[in-house]
């Protein structure tokens, strides 16, 4: 475990050295939730309610989709596909480290520490700088939780199409493909509410949804009822668990065709 | 004349090289293609999610946002194809590995920008048009000559817009060196660029319409197409616009150049 905390401080350390970096991302994401008020509001135009959602609780909802996309999404695809090109991938190889544990608390260290940095202000600033309605109940304390399922699950999204580094080096397609999926059918842009029912019945059964929509909706509708909620925690920890299993016993496969040209 | 003819030819036979490289990778070409058609096909789908639920967006219906996207697709491409080298500006400057492009007797851009040739622009290109003539047959625009050309006129304005933002933002690397931030900040401002100007109000307004102009990629341009009889103002400068950004781009980019003084190894 001590090795591992070792990984995660010195991806906080290197994170910290880009200062300016995280300004920049909380200045583009404030502008970017102030077009999603005028893009929602011209949709809204003159409606109380679509879908069954209020004006206020649908900016919530996409407003911190856009706050916690910077902690969901984990880059791991690039630096693992930079990493098994240049072979530097060997350095794990050789360590009694796992490199999924490695590249976890690796992802985990810059999610930390955005979360810290970014995300808090962002939240602190649309609550009391813009006032925008914070509602609370049962939702609001299972949300910390919501939030880390779907990073892991996330993180699983982003660590497979890094594997695939070890067969072909087209990352930049397979990563565009991975992340418009997950942007599009998870909720991030456009709540799952908005989609056509039979389509959001499907939706509902696909991994997608536990990375945005449920956390989401723990934080924008809080009240609902007890069990509902739990259900959906439940849903993130079996895809958490499938997905996880899944891709180690894609590793091990995958770590069999690696080849390393001298060093 | 003769020298742009030289350069034109150089174009082709440094381009003809740099693909006939690329297609090596047949697999990776028709990985990246997918990957491009799905990626520009996500803004139409959360269009076409949203008018599940209402009938116009500010007043303009699901097909007038499919024109207004496929024509912002046409004018983002040329930067695709023709200027991706720019996102690596920034290493380049960084590890001194820029000073190459001092030593040929070349245009510097022209240079700089010539040793990529992005295939998958084209593909972005190819899916912008389909989209436009979708959108035009449905909303069943009548072209006439003029039409096509004032088109392509408009289009070349976007693209001009679309091309000295990213390579300003870049170009910034020659002074703070890592022009990451600037460079992510505008490439998020820009995807506002298919949605009308016209739901912003005061200072969201102003900052896409004069300060960073992505309105003038495709919105304000488009109108000129969709609705010839009800054209904001600021529409007409579409052209002058992609002109003097480019002239104010190409400033700052020489600028750069000149001030950059390497990394001494």
């Amino acid at each position: 475990m001590r090795k591992y905390l070792a990984v995660l401080r010195g991806q906080m350390m290197r994170g910290l050295a880009y200062r300016s970096g995280f300004f920049i991302s909380i200045v583009g994401n404030l502008v970017f939730i102030g077009v999603l008020y005028f893009l929602w509001r011209s949709v809204y135009s003159g409606r109380d309610q679509i879908n069954g959602l209020t004006f206020d609780q649908t900016l919530l909802y996409v407003a911190l989709g856009s706050t916690v996309f910077i902690l969901l999404k984990t880059h791991v695809d690039w630096v693992m596909s930079f990493e098994i090109r240049e072979g530097a991938v060997v350095i794990y190889l050789i360590k009694p480290v796992d490199y999924q544990m490695v590249m976890l608390t690796f992802s985990a260290g810059s999610s930390l520490l955005a979360a810290v940095i970014v995300t808090a202000p962002t939240i602190a600033l649309l609550v009391w700088g813009l006032g925008i309605g914070w509602p609370i109940g049962v939702g609001t304390a299972l949300a910390p939780l919501a939030l880390i399922l779907a990073f892991l699950i996330s993180f699983c999204f982003d660590y497979s199409v890094g594997l695939s580094g070890f067969y072909t080096e087209s990352m930049w397609g397979l990563g565009i493909v991975k992340d418009t999926l997950v942007v599009v059918l998870s909720g991030a842009l456009i709540p799952l509410q908005f989609f056509p029912e039979s389509l959001r019945e499907i939706l509902l059964w696909l991994p997608f949804q536990a990375v945005y929509h449920v956390p989401l909706m723990m934080i924008t509708q809080p009240d609902r009822p007890l069990g509902v909620q739990l259900t959906a925690l439940g849903v993130q920890v079996l895809w958490a668990v499938a997905l996880f299993g899944l891709t180690r016993l894609f590793y091990s496969r995958a770590i069999r065709v690696l080849r390393i040209a001298g060093g | 004349m003769k020298r742009l003819r030289e350069y034109i030819r150089l174009y082709f036979l440094i381009e003809a090289q740099y693909i006939k490289a690329r297609l090596h990778y047949r697999a990776d070409f028709f990985i990246t293609s997918v990957g491009m058609v799905i990626s520009s096909l996500a803004t139409i789908t959360v269009f076409w999610v949203l008018f599940d639920s209402i009938t116009a967006l500010a007043g303009w219906s699901f097909e007038e946002m499919v024109f207004i996207y496929g024509f912002y697709l046409i004018a983002i491409s040329p930067m695709q194809i023709f200027f991706d080298h720019i996102w690596q500006l920034r290493f380049e400057v960084e590890d001194g590995r820029f000073i190459k492009y001092y030593f040929r007797p070349l245009n510097m851009m022209f240079y700089y920008m010539s040793e990529m040739f992005d295939i998958k622009g084209v593909v972005q290109l190819v899916v912008g048009i389909v989209l436009l003539i979708y959108a035009s047959a449905n909303l069943a625009l009548s072209w006439t000559f003029g039409q096509i050309l004032l088109l392509i006129a408009v289009l070349v304005g976007g693209a001009l817009v679309q091309i000295s933002l990213v390579v300003m933002a870049a170009s910034t690397a020659f002074w703070i060196i890592d022009s990451w931030p600037v460079l992510s900040l505008t490439w998020k401002m820009r995807e506002m660029a298919p949605y009308p100007m016209t739901i912003f109000s005061g200072a969201f307004r102003i900052l896409f319409t004069f300060v960073i102009p992505v309105g003038f990629i495709a919105f304000y341009p488009s109108t000129l197409i969709l609705r010839p009889g009800d054209v904001p103002m600021v529409a007409y400068f579409a052209p002058v616009i992609g002109l003097t950004t480019f002239a104010l781009m190409y400033w700052v980019w020489s600028r750069g150049v000149n001030s950059y003084s390497g990394t001494g190894s």
